[in-house]
């Protein structure tokens, strides 16, 4: 039965009135159970898309499914299948904290003893307790940011759609935050989740699509996606203000200049050629301290979209 | 039906928690022109002739209905938009009949007390002796809907938050000084009581009137037909404003 709620997006093209094309032929497929990251800079079109999913937008032309329910033809049965936390913050100034995620499963359909548990379950999980009686509006940005994740998982539907769900989230609780996301999938959810935080994204999704320019350009699993850098490590030096990158050593298999940011990747053979070469362009005073690590999703990302993850 | 009547309440009591900040301060502030109205008119007579203190003291009342209905939800949907909350509140799976009729049983429960107050400050200050009849409620239900179904249109239909702001303040300027609700539509120009008889505002106030001091109001008939198109006029803009996607 599970493959009944196989989420689907068939060739979706939104083109806006002014003529801005934000999605361009985009097809993929998420199964129930499955967390599937949606990456790509600012103005990629992540967030368009998911809009188009949940009915606020339409597309101009493509299909989005649900099982056997047209999402597009349908926005009602959408709205019901589908919960959705958006990249603004959610309207809880009046709320305290656990009324919120209360009245919000009520508001879902959910049952009242059902969903009181559930509401303790998560704000127990997500660790914010000490604001569970505590109005929206004293609230900081990541404890509403956390409150809202739990108003859209407290009674979800088939598919939860996180728009950047960690935004202002302290690293502890975004610990925390990443595991119910699992624990979405867990349950046999779909989850598609926006984000252009890579190294966060990585470590939470079974699949990623990777969308810049409004087109999907890559997808695949995390380990698929790095593939292509197996055997690599990462060197990143920090070019100091007023100066330029030093020249590039053959052995740099790829570069990437974001800021004062340059990114390399070499092999594992290269590693004491590397240090030497970072180390001489510090005592020449063109960096200003160099790391070495081993390569990760956001190297095989910034090759695909030119950005790094911490521009967007 | 059942899971409609769930979805109307579930979302009235959301309604309620979420501007239950907000609320009294918007009653006490239609209170306030409600009885700042009847007793501010007065101040302009000696002696107010009997009949201009009909006109304001069942005038004023449908001022406090139709002004909940027209600032209430583009104020508050303006600042949903600003802050970037409007997509969630219409991501929720309530349908937007459900919400609207939600809506509409709020800005009653805002509306009505100050209404009353109103009467009852006029009783106090003019000894006007209502002769209240069961057309009320349908009166005052379908004044009260086409002032928020109106107020709806403008807010949704509008979706710059700015304009929809001026439009909501500008159709309020407009119900004060150039419509007959307070004075009779012969003080107007000929030419403005003929246009007033095609906009919503003077016969809200004649339907009402007539349900509360009978014999003092003329058209009738025509005055509900006259507000329930509006009423319906609205609720098809407020159907396309909701039903549309970008």
């Amino acid at each position: 039965m599970a493959d009944d709620w196989v989420f689907r997006a068939v060739d979706v093209t939104k083109v806006y009135p002014n003529g801005i094309r934000a999605n361009d032929g985009i097809s993929l497929h998420v199964q129930p159970g499955e967390v599937y990251g949606l990456l790509g800079p600012n103005g990629a079109g992540k967030t368009t898309l998911v809009k188009q999913v949940i009915g606020l937008l339409k597309p101009t032309s493509g299909r989005i499914t649900l099982g056997g329910h047209d999402l597009v033809a349908d926005p009602s049965a959408a709205r019901q299948l589908c919960s959705y936390l958006p990249q603004a913050q959610v309207p809880i100034d009046s709320f305290r904290a656990r009324e919120a995620i209360v009245l919000c499963g009520r508001v879902r359909g959910g049952d009242r003893a059902a969903v009181s548990r559930r509401a303790d379950e998560l704000i127990e999980a997500l660790g914010i307790g000490e604001w569970r009686d505590k109005r929206g509006i004293g609230l900081s940005g990541g404890v509403k940011r956390l409150v809202g994740f739990a108003m859209v998982a407290v009674c979800p539907g088939r598919v939860v759609i996180l728009d950047e769900p960690t935004n202002d989230v302290d690293p502890l609780r975004r610990r925390l935050l990443w595991d119910q996301v699992r624990e979405l999938g867990n349950r046999g959810l779909a989850v598609l989740l926006v984000t252009h935080n890579v190294l966060e994204a990585e470590k939470a999704v079974d699949r990623l699509a990777v969308i810049d320019g409004g087109r999907l350009i890559a997808e695949g699993t995390p380990s698929a996606m790095k593939a292509n850098d197996r055997g690599s490590l990462r060197l990143q030096l920090m070019i100091a203000p007023g100066r330029d990158a030093p020249p590039l050593p053959p052995f740099v298999r790829r570069s990437t200049l974001v800021g004062h940011n340059l990114m390399t990747v070499i092999d594992d053979a290269d590693a004491q050629a590397g240090i030497r070469w970072a180390q001489d362009a510090i005592k020449g005073g063109e960096a200003e301290e160099y790391a070495l690590s081993a390569t990760s999703l956001e190297d095989a990302y910034i090759q695909l979209t030119g950005h790094d993850s911490e521009e967007g | 039906m059942r899971a409609a009547a769930h979805a109307y309440w579930r979302m009235f009591v959301w309604d309620i928690a979420d501007l239950r900040l907000l609320l009294p301060v918007l009653g006490c502030v239609l209170t306030l022109q409600g009885a700042g109205f009847v007793l501010g008119i007065g101040l302009f007579f000696r002696h107010i002739p009997e009949t201009a203190a009909v006109f304001v003291a069942t005038g004023v009342p449908v001022m406090n209905l139709i002004t909940a209905g027209l600032i209430f939800e583009p104020q508050v949907v303006a600042d949903q938009r600003l802050r970037g909350s409007y997509d969630f509140l219409w991501s929720l799976p309530v349908p937007r009949s459900m919400m609207t009729l939600a809506w509409y049983t709020v800005t009653l429960v805002v509306a009505l007390p100050a209404m009353v107050i109103a009467l009852l400050v006029a009783v106090a200050r003019y000894g006007i002796d209502f002769d209240v009849s069961p057309a009320i409620v349908p009166a005052v239900l379908l004044t009260s809907l086409t002032g928020v179904l109106i107020g709806y249109a403008i807010a949704h239909g509008v979706t710059a938050p700015m304009t929809a702001r001026l439009v909501s303040i500008s159709l309020i300027f407009v119900m004060f000084g150039f419509s007959p609700i307070v004075f009779p539509a012969s003080q107007l120009p000929g030419w403005l009581a003929a246009v007033n008889q095609w906009l919503p505002f003077g016969s809200m106030a004649t339907i009402t009137r007539a349900a509360l001091v009978g014999g003092e109001a003329a058209g009738v008939a025509r005055g509900y037909l006259v507000v329930a198109a509006w009423a319906v006029a609205s609720a098809l803009v407020v159907a396309w404003a909701l039903g549309r996607r970008r």
